[in-house]
C-alpha cells in the first residue's frame, strides 16, 4: 500500500511539474468552456425588435434593460408597419411597442399596455414574450401598471392578455437568465450550462489518454524495471500508476465543476448525483490513460494518437453537438462510447432536475465502462512489467 | 522488517557463514532461439568484488536481471544470503544499479532518491538520513534539489547508483556503470566500489573494460556468448597463459590480412584486429617481435609503433576467444 502510495506520488509530483500538462489540464478546458458557451449562447439569443412611438425616458430605459439583458438582441424599427413586417419575415420573434406617452403616464400612476407583437408561427415567442416579461419586471418600480396585449394574429384580446398576465407573474420570479426546465429536454442548457459539462467530459478523458504519454516513457527509462526490482509487488505498481491517472482525472473534474458553479454560474444539478457521475467519469478515464500508456511504444506516438481518439470519441459521444440532432443509426453508434452516457446523464442532472435514481441507467453503464478499462489496463499494464 | 540492519535469519547466517552472498548456479536463457546465457555459475561472498567481463551481446545484463529476479530464467537457480531469489523479501538485499540510467529527469535528485527508497520500504528520518548519506557519498550533496535533466550524464550515473545504495543492501549489483563517463567520475565511481567492498558488502560488477576489472576486481568471470569460458582471480587467469606476453601493433592498411601474417608467426598464440590496431598474445615478445614485424611487412600493413606489455586480463580474454575485446 505504501509502496502503491509512493509510486502515486511520484506520478503526481511529475505531473504538477508539467507546464504543458497543466495547461492541457486547466488552461485550456477554460478557455474551450468561455468559448463554446459564448457560442452556444449565440444560438439561444432572442432576436427582439422595439418600436419607440414616443415612451419617453421610461421607453429608453427599458430598451436599455432589454439591450443589457444577456439573452436578447435587440433591434429597434421606426414604425409599427416595420416591426409587423419583421415578425411576419422571422426577422425578430417578437417586437415591443412602446406607447406613445409612456413615461408620463407612468408618472401619473396611469396603466401602460406594452403590446407583445408575436407570429403564431414562431415558436420561439414564448421565450420571447418571457424574456421580454422578465426585464420588464426588472423595471417593476418603474412600468408597475404594464399590462401585455397582443396587437396581431393571436386570438382574442382576453387570451391574449390572460397570457400575458401568466408571463408577467413568472417572470417576475424567473431572473433574466433563461433556465430551461423542461420535462423532456433532449438537451443540455444553454451557454454554460452547456459547454461545461459537454468540455468536462471531453478533456477529462482526452487528457487521460495523452497522458498515457507518460506511462510509455516511465517504462523506457527502465524505471518500471527498477522498481521491480525493489520488494514491491507489481499489483502496487499497477495500483499506484492507476491511482495516479484517476487523482489527475478528477482533480480536472472537480476543478471545471467548481469554476463552472462559481464563475459561469453553472447549475451541475443533485449534488449526489452529480458526485457519483464525476467518480466514475473519473474512474472511466483513469482506466482509459493507464490502457493508452500500454499500447504505445513512443511517448510521441501516444501524445499523437491520444487526442484525436479523444475527439472522435467526443464528437461520436455528443460532446461536440447533441446526440438528439443526429440520426437514429448515430445515436446508437455513440452510445457505443461512454462519453454519450456521461453526457445523457448530464442532460438528465441539469435539464431535467435528475437524481440519483432517474441517472441510475447512465451510471450503471459508466460504471461497467469504468470496470472493463481498468481491468484491461491492469492486465496490460502487468504485462509491460513483466 | 528492521531497516537498520539486514535481517537477521537463521538462513542469511548459514549462508554468510559458507561466506556466499550471491550464488548461481546453471542459469540458463534463451531469447527465441538465441542462447543469452549458458549454464552460468558463480558465487560472490561478502567483501568480494566480482568483475563478469565481456564483449557487447555476451550476456552480462541478461545474467545480472535474473540475478536480481527481473528475468525468470530458463534453468538454473539464484540464491542471495541463501534465499531463493523469488522470495519478494530477498530483493532488500539487493542494491540494483541498471546500466541505463533509471531517474525521473523531471524530478530532483532528493526527490528520485526519497521515491526509491520508499519502495525499499525506508521512511520517515531514517529514509532522510539514508537520502543525505547517499548524496554525500556519491559527491552530488550541492546538487541534491536540482533536476536530473539538468545533470551531466557523469553525475546521472553516480545518482544512479546512489539509489542502489540508500537501503544498505548485501550485495550491490552494477551493470557497466561507468560507460560514458570522464575518466574523473570514472576514476570516482571505482574508488567508491572498492571502497563498499572493503567495507563488507558483496558486489557484483560488469564491464567491458579490461582495466576496470583489473583495478577494482577480486575475482573475474569472462563471459563470451553467453557463456562463462574462465573464472577466478586475475592472477589466477594471468596465470593459466603461461608464460606469455601481449604485443600490441599500432597500424594502418588491411587489419585482418595484418593479424592473419601475425598468426602465421611461430610461437604466436592469437593474434586479433581491433580499430587501429592489432593485438598478439605470444610466448616470448622480445624473441618473437623480428619475426612478426617481417611477416607483418609482408602483409602490406604499415605499423607506426610496437608495444610489448604484461600478460593482462585483455590477452586472457584474446587468447580465450581469438577476439579483442573493445579498448
Ligand atoms: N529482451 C530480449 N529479447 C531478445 N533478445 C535479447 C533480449 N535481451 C537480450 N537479448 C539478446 O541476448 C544477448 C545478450 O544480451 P545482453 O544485453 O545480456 O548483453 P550484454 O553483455 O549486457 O551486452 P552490452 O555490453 O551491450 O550491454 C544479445 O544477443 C541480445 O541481443
Ligand atoms: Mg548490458
Amino acid at each position: 500500500m505504501r509502496a502503491a502510495l509512493a509510486v502515486t506520488g511520484a506520478s503526481l509530483r511529475r505531473v504538477g511539474r508539467d507546464r504543458r500538462a497543466l495547461f492541457f489540464l486547466v488552461v485550456l478546458p477554460i478557455v474551450v468552456i468561455v468559448i463554446v458557451g459564448a457560442t452556444v449562447r449565440g444560438f439561444s439569443t432572442v432576436r427582439v425588435g422595439v418600436v419607440d412611438l414616443g415612451a419617453g425616458r421610461a421607453g429608453r430605459s427599458l430598451t436599455v434593460a432589454m439591450q443589457r439583458a444577456g439573452n436578447l438582441d435587440v433591434r429597434r424599427y421606426p414604425s409599427l408597419d416595420a416591426a409587423t413586417t419583421a415578425v411576419a419575415r422571422g426577422e425578430v420573434s417578437t417586437a415591443v411597442v412602446l406607447p406613445r406617452g409612456m413615461s408620463s403616464a407612468i408618472r401619473s400612476g396611469r396603466a401602460v399596455t406594452v403590446a407583445v407583437m408575436a407570429d403564431r408561427a414562431n415558436s420561439t415567442q414564448q421565450a420571447a414574450a418571457a424574456a421580454v416579461a422578465s426585464v420588464v419586471a426588472e423595471e417593476g418600480a418603474l412600468v408597475q401598471a404594464a399590462s401585455f396585449s397582443s396587437s396581431q394574429g393571436l386570438g382574442s384580446y382576453e387570451q391574449d392578455l390572460a397570457r400575458a398576465t401568466t408571463l408577467q407573474r413568472r417572470a417576475a420570479q424567473v431572473g433574466v437568465v433563461t433556465r430551461i426546465v423542461d420535462s423532456n429536454a433532449q438537451t443540455l442548457p444553454q451557454g454554460f450550462g452547456y459547454s461545461a459539462p459537454t468540455m468536462l467530459v471531453l478533456f477529462v478523458f482526452l487528457n487521460a489518454v495523452a497522458s498515457g504519454a507518460v506511462i510509455v516513457e516511465t517504462r523506457r527509462m527502465g524505471l518500471y524495471e527498477r522498481m521491480a526490482a525493489a520488494p514491491v509487488r507489481q499489483s502496487a505498481i499497477v495500483v499506484g500508476e492507476t491511482f495516479a491517472y484517476f487523482t489527475v482525472a478528477l482533480g480536472q473534474a472537480l476543478l471545471i465543476v467548481l469554476v463552472g458553479a462559481m464563475v459561469f454560474g453553472v447549475s451541475w444539478g443533485d449534488p449526489l448525483a452529480a458526485s457519483v457521475l464525476v467518480v466514475l467519469w473519473a474512474l472511466v478515464a483513469a482506466g482509459a490513460g493507464v490502457l493508452s500508456g500500454t499500447l504505445f511504444r513512443t511517448p510521441e506516438q501516444a501524445g499523437a494518437i491520444g487526442p484525436p481518439v479523444g475527439i472522435v470519441l467526443g464528437m461520436l459521444g455528443g460532446c461536440m453537438w447533441p446526440l438528439s440532432i443526429v440520426s437514429g443509426f448515430m445515436r446508437q453508434v455513440g452510445h457505443l462510447t461512454p462519453q454519450a452516457w456521461a453526457v445523457d446523464g448530464w442532460t438528465d442532472l441539469m435539464s431535467r432536475n435528475g437524481t440519483l435514481v432517474s441517472v441510475g441507467p447512465e451510471l450503471a453503464v459508466l460504471a461497467g465502462f469504468a470496470a472493463g478499462l481498468i481491468l484491461l489496463s491492469t492486465v496490460r499494464l502487468r504485462r509491460v512489467l513483466a | 522488517m528492521n531497516v537498520r540492519a539486514p535481517p537477521a535469519d537463521p538462513e542469511g547466517l548459514r549462508a554468510a557463514a559458507t561466506g556466499h552472498v550471491l550464488s548461481c548456479t546453471g542459469l540458463t536463457k534463451s531469447f527465441g532461439r538465441r542462447r543469452a546465457v549458458d549454464l552460468v555459475g558463480l558465487h560472490v561472498d561478502a567483501g568480494q568484488i566480482y568483475g563478469l567481463l565481456g564483449p557487447n551481446g555476451a550476456g552480462k545484463t541478461t545474467t545480472i536481471k535474473m540475478v536480481c529476479g527481473l528475468l525468470d530464467p530458463d534453468e538454473g537457480t539464484v540464491a542471495v544470503a541463501g534465499r531463493d531469489i523469488r522470495d519478494l523479501a530477498v530483493r532488500a538485499l539487493i542494491g540494483y544499479v541498471p546500466q541505463e540510467v533509471a531517474l525521473y529527469p523531471d524530478l530532483t535528485a532528493r526527490e528520485n532518491l526519497a521515491f526509491l527508497g520508499r519502495l525499499y520500504r525506508l521512511r520517515g528520518r531514517v529514509l532522510g538520513e539514508r537520502v543525505d548519506e547517499v548524496l554525500e557519498v556519491t559527491g552530488l550533496s550541492d546538487r541534491a534539489r536540482e533536476r536530473v535533466e539538468a545533470f551531466s550524464g557523469g553525475m546521472r550515473r553516480r545518482l544512479n547508483i546512489a539509489a542502489g545504495l540508500l537501503h544498505h543492501p548485501r550485495l550491490l549489483v552494477l551493470d557497466e556503470p561507468t560507460v560514458g563517463v570522464d575518466p574523473q567520475s570514472r576514476h570516482a565511481i571505482l574508488e567508491r566500489v572498492r571502497s563498499l567492498g572493503a567495507g563488507g558488502m558483496a558486489v557484483l560488477y560488469t564491464t567491458h573494460y579490461m582495466e576496470e576489472a583489473d583495478r577494482v576486481c577480486d575475482r573475474v568471470g569472462i563471459l563470451d556468448h553467453g557463456r562463462l569460458i574462465a573464472e577466478g582471480t586475475k592472477r589466477e587467469l594471468v596465470a593459466r597463459l603461461g608464460e606469455k606476453d601481449r604485443i600490441d601493433l599500432v597500424a594502418s592498411g588491411d587489419m585482418e590480412a595484418l593479424a592473419a601474417a601475425c598468426r602465421s608467426v611461430p610461437d604466436v598464440a592469437t593474434a586479433a584486429a581491433v580499430d587501429g590496431r592489432v593485438n598478439v598474445v605470444a610466448g616470448d615478445g622480445r624473441r618473437v617481435l623480428p619475426a612478426l614485424l617481417e611477416a607483418a611487412e609482408r602483409s602490406g600493413a604499415a605499423v607506426h609503433s610496437v608495444e610489448v606489455v604484461e600478460a593482462d586480463l585483455e590477452s586472457v580474454f584474446l587468447h580465450l576467444t581469438g577476439t579483442a575485446l573493445r579498448e
